[in-house]
């Protein structure tokens, strides 16, 4: 098994570490500022190969990438943005089966996170394949002894791709958020979009900044940039209020190693109750207006 | 009237609405059926036990197609103590046969079935469109007749010779035509309902059936402080447990539903029925209580309102029928106005055959004759008191308390009366009441 | 022409499209409009999925095809059943993953067949030629990208609300007529088009070897691996009344010390 993981300016996507790890600590580094990124695997790689090459584009990469990989029989990226835009375009061109968005790949087995992370597909794998791994879910192992780093050239034979004209630094209204030490959040559990004005309110008498799910996001009633998870902001907040949200895999390996956690919801099942310090069973919406009615007079004596 | 774009425009497509539109279709009329939700049926609690006897004419043999789970050959009434229970039980093998009493489904299956037909009758089916408002003639000499509806879609407004509120319980476009007072507390129950998964022949085993048969049990004296009743019918491969509860009473216990269903699970009596089913769906919905006392004008100027939307829900205390009822004023109000329409007058007058067709069948005599029922069934006598009573006097019955010879039943009853605070002319009076009622 | 691809989710609870989906149509119609092109409507599954189709078609779409598929293919079986249909257009929306399948893999499968360029979990898109898009990276970057010529676009839900049909359109789309592009092709229903011998199970979290570090440096790293505030300690479960539930979770913020400040 070999990790692919794609580079930008010697930054490493989300889950580069625990890919590695899945493949035994064997992985190419593909793009810009391989080697500093090389670095940065020190106990967690054994062997790597850098390839340098810039201007990110699946079809090209693609395309130079199956020459030096046709020999491995399984490749597995992390399902960061790059990974999920590369691994289709390899297996397409490997004429292998791909199988995304795995929790944990083998030789033997593949387990597929589905159903908005609500359930597990397992499934023998092909004897060749490309696999992306969800990040955050895995963990890294530790390797003793140094890092191997071979360095290969490839040439990338200009390809069908678009075009990056700029590179965007985190939209500003995520700052505070990716920033925040204290995030309350909503999902699916709120009943309306004025629920997350309610949200800003209460994250007003706690100083917290208000992060959303992706099926709220999706629904409009906040802005993207509002998204906690693998596709969203990745936060890591000292405290984290979830209100109404299940904790789907995406969202909840977005969330870094909170110190206190939350979570009022009516499902006491659910992934997010189970991680919570404080899992309330009640209406979320209802606990929203008892906590805005409650916290003002509450802070308000908590000054003395 | 051929200038509208519709004959008849049918708001909400659960059982009244689809047999509306089902009949109205079928006579060749312009029909629009309009849903809220994705897909008929969608909003609607997720099962129910009904009883489609009355479908006979309109969909013959409809038992051949009908999404049926179970069809219901054992009914039972269970009162309950903290730490009693006494069942009166029924089984009747008929019941499992054409053409049938009870049944089983899921509401949306049952009711998007019916939809089915009325599409395939001819009508249209618009989901996912909400009516937010009528459309009304202002000029004086059609004295503000319903013309159409307006709904939440860009140009929503849809023109009809006739409009017919199937909108369900606590009815936006009856009250919207001034047919309802405001509505009050006291004229609704709360229904909640788990429905909890279970393989077949455990079902089979726990509640003694077979094949395709299925249990109904209702049960009074487990609603704790609050004045209700429960109920557990089987599904195919799910049980439904779940509470009828006084509003009121709800409001005043501030005890919540959840909490009630909980309790009643864990009465002995209950629990080796549900015990290790997996939660898989809990819903809660407003009942129409009140029956006779709350229901609105039926018959508006270009206006029908059936089902629940007219508050025809018969909900005799914890004997809930309201399909079968939807569905017969349904087709009563779609015969109307095809009628109506025939006859070129849609006006109050013009729709007058409904109430007729209403008051002729049982759909209104029904409720006439259990008119006390409801108020009986969910009195703090029959709720708090009597249970105790009864369960009391079958305890001294079954006990053997020898050397003590047994005691007559005369004074059993007596002393037992006695020991439970139940006055003997309340008593009498409930008696003759629910003679009057159910006898 | 511009083309939209919508999947349908059949299963008897849940049915619908994803509002990745709904955010592609819509933007898919502003990209004809914008382009005076006609937009056609695609998707692959069985006849529940029509309803789909007929929602696109009220809102505007001009042409409306289902490749029959009533069996669950892979991502690259349903590429390949899409391909020949969206072959001559000049833009292919998609939503960026499927509420069910969630791969996220089908745009770019169908990038690769048709070599197109591809631009995949757009949130932001500027309707001049040639097309300019926002899309994610990690960390909340996000890249500018230029698409030029026939092209293949994914959507997150959140970029655009679906325009409402109205009455007359959402009537008349239900009887519209549905072009029929045949059955997808059989070679994709053996070998490894079709989902076989998948075995489905409640989402259970891997056991973690270690916290995967966050942070940057080495030193945050080995911090953060060796926080002891991170451990987390078995949780409080409550079941209470809304008062009650705010209330303690009030004393408990308190007790962690948030409210001090
Ligand atoms: C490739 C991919 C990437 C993704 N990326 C992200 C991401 O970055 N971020 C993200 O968040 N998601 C992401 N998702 C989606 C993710 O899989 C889940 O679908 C999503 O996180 C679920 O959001 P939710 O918890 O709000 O909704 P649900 O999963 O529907 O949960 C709603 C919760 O609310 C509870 N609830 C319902 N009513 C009430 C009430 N009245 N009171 C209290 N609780 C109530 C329910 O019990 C349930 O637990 C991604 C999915 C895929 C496939
Ligand atoms: C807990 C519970 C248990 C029950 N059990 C039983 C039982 O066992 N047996 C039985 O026979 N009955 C039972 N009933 C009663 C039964 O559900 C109703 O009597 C029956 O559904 C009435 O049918 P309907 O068509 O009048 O209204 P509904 O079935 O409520 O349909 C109304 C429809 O109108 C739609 N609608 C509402 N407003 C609008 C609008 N503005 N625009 C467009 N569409 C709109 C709704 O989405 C809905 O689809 C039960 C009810 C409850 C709450
Ligand atoms: N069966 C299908 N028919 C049409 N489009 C599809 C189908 N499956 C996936 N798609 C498109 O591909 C996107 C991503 O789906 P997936 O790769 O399954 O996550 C969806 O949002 C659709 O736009």
């Amino acid at each position: 098994m070999l990790a692919v993981i794609i580079v930008r300016d010697g930054q490493l996507p989300a889950g580069a570490d625990e890919t590695i790890s899945e493949c035994d600590g064997r992985g190419v580094l593909v793009g810009s500022g391989t080697r500093s990124a090389a670095d940065q695997l020190h106990g967690v790689a054994r062997e790597l190969t850098t390839i340098e090459v810039d201007g990110f584009g699946p079809g090209g990469w693609a395309e130079a990438l199956a020459a030096h990989l046709v020999d491995e029989p399984i490749l597995v990226l992390p399902a960061s943005p790059d990974g999920r835009d590369l691994a289709p375009r390899l297996a397409a061109r490997l004429q292998r089966p791909l199988y995304a968005l795995a929790m944990g790949v083998s030789p033997s087995k593949v387990d597929l996170i589905r159903g908005g992370g609500a359930e597990l597909h397992s499934r023998k794998p092909a004897s060749a394949f490309v696999a992306t791994l969800q990040p955050g879910v895995r963990g890294v192992d530790r390797v003793e002894g140094t890092t191997t780093v071979r360095n290969v050239t490839a040439v990338v034979a200009s390809r069908n791709d678009a075009t990056v004209e700029q590179l965007l630094p985190p939209d500003a209204a995520t700052i505070d958020l990716s920033e925040a030490l204290r995030i309350v959040a909503g999902g699916a559990g709120l009943d309306n979009p004025r629920r997350f004005e309610q949200l800003v309110a209460l994250g007003a008498l706690l100083g917290a900044s208000v992060g959303a799910t992706r099926v709220v996001t999706d629904r409009g009633w906040v802005g993207h940039e509002r998204q906690i998870g693998t596709t969203g902001v990745i936060v890591d907040p000292r405290l984290y209020i979830a209100l109404g949200i299940s904790g789907a895999v995406q969202h909840t390996t977005g969330l870094g190693q909170p110190d206190h956690i939350i979570s009022v919801n009516t499902d006491p099942h659910c992934p997010m109750m189970q991680l919570a310090d404080l899992a309330v069973i009640a209406d979320a919406n209802e606990v929203l207006d008892e906590l805005l009615e409650q916290l003002p007079q509450r802070t308000g004596a908590g000054d003395d | 009237m051929t200038d509208t774009d519709y004959d008849v425009v049918i708001v909400g497509a659960g059982p009244a609405g689809s047999c509306a539109a089902i009949e109205a279709a079928r006579a060749g009329l312009r029909t629009l059926l309009l849903e809220r939700g994705p897909f008929a049926g969608s909003k609607n609690m997720y099962g129910g036990v009904v009883y489609p006897r009355i479908l006979d004419d309109l969909i013959p043999e409809w038992w051949q197609q009908a999404p049926i789970q179970r069809w219901v050959t054992r009914r039972s009434t269970m009162i309950l103590t903290d730490n009693q229970s006494l069942s009166v039980d029924f089984r009747n093998d008929a019941w499992a046969a054409p053409p049938y009493n009870g049944a089983t489904a899921y509401r949306p299956e049952f009711d998007r079935w019916l939809a089915d037909h009325a599409v395939a009758a001819g009508a249209t089916l618009l989901c996912d469109t909400t009516v937010t408002g009528l459309l009304r003639d202002t000029s004086r000499r059609s004295g503000g007749r319903v013309t159409g509806v307006r709904t939440d879609r860009p140009d929503g407004d849809v023109t009809a010779s006739v409009v017919i509120a199937c909108d369900g319980v606590n009815s936006f476009v009856a009250k919207e035509a001034g047919l309802y007072g405001t509505p009050n507390a006291k004229n609704f129950t709360l229904g909640v309902k788990e429905t909890l998964s279970l393989p077949k022949q455990v079902i089979d085993e726990r509640f003694g059936v077979r094949g395709r048969e299925g249990v109904d049990i209702e049960i009074i004296g487990c609603t704790g402080g609050v004045n209700g009743g429960g109920f557990v019918y089987t599904n195919l491969e799910t049980i439904a447990v779940g509470v009828v509860l006084k509003l009121t009473k709800l409001a005043a216990q501030k005890t919540r539903p959840e909490e009630i269903i909980a309790a009643m699970k864990r009465h002995s009596a209950i629990a080796p029925l549900v015990e290790g089913g997996e939660l898989h769906e809990y819903s809660a919905h407003l009942i129409p209580e009140a029956g006779l006392s709350m229901m609105p004008e039926m018959t508006g100027n270009g206006l029908l309102v059936a089902g629940d939307a007219a508050a025809l829900c018969l909900a005799a205390g914890i004997w809930l029928e309201g399909v079968n009822f939807a569905i017969a004023s349904g087709m009563y109000a779609g015969q109307t106005a095809v009628e109506a329409i025939a006859d070129g007058d849609v006006s109050q007058r013009g729709l007058g055959g409904y109430a007729r067709r209403l008051s002729d069948t049982f759909v209104l005599r029904d409720h006439r004759k259990l008119r006390r029922a409801p108020q009986l069934v969910l009195s703090d006598r029959v709720q708090h008191l009597y249970p105790s009573m009864i369960t009391g006097i079958a305890e001294r019955m079954f006990r053997v308390d020898n050397p003590l010879a047994k005691p007559g039943l005369r004074r059993i009853f007596h002393e037992e009366r006695k020991r439970a605070g139940v006055h003997l002319r309340g008593l009498v009076r409930d008696g003759h009441d629910a003679f009057r009622s159910f006898g | 022409m511009i083309a939209v691809c919508i999947k349908w989710i059949g299963d008897a609870a849940v049915s619908g499209v994803s509002a990745a989906d709904e955010a592609a149509v819509e933007l898919a119609l502003r990209h004809g409009e914008s382009s005076s092109s006609s937009v056609i409507a695609v998707t692959v599954g069985g006849p529940a999925a029509d309803r789909c189709l007929r929602d696109a078609l009220a809102c505007g779409v001009k042409t409306a095809v289902r490749v029959d598929a009533s069996f669950e293919m892979d991502s690259a079986a349903v590429a390949a059943a899409l391909s020949p249909v969206v072959a001559h257009s000049a833009a292919v929306w998609c939503g960026d993953y499927s509420a069910d399948r969630g791969s996220g893999s089908v745009p770019a499968f169908l990038a690769a067949m048709l070599d197109r360029q591809q631009a995949l979990g757009v949130v932001g898109v500027d309707f001049i030629d040639p097309l300019r898009v926002t899309r994610r990276l990690d960390g909340g970057r996000r890249e500018v990208l230029r698409v030029t010529g026939p092209s293949v676009l994914s959507v997150e839900g959140s970029v655009a609300r679906l325009r409402r049909a109205s009455v007359r359109a959402a009537v008349a789309a239900q009887t519209a007529e549905l072009l029929p592009y045949g059955t997808a092709p059989v070679s994709t229903r053996s070998g490894s088009g079709v989902m076989s011998g998948v075995t489905v199970r409640p989402y259970r979290p891997r056991a973690r070897v270690l916290a995967a570090p966050a942070g940057a440096t080495a030193l945050d790293r080995l911090r953060a691996l060796t926080d002891a505030s991170a451990a987390s300690q078995p949780g409080e479960t409550v079941e209470a009344s809304p008062p009650d539930a705010a209330r303690r979770i009030i004393e408990v913020l308190d007790h962690w010390g948030y409210l001090a400040d």
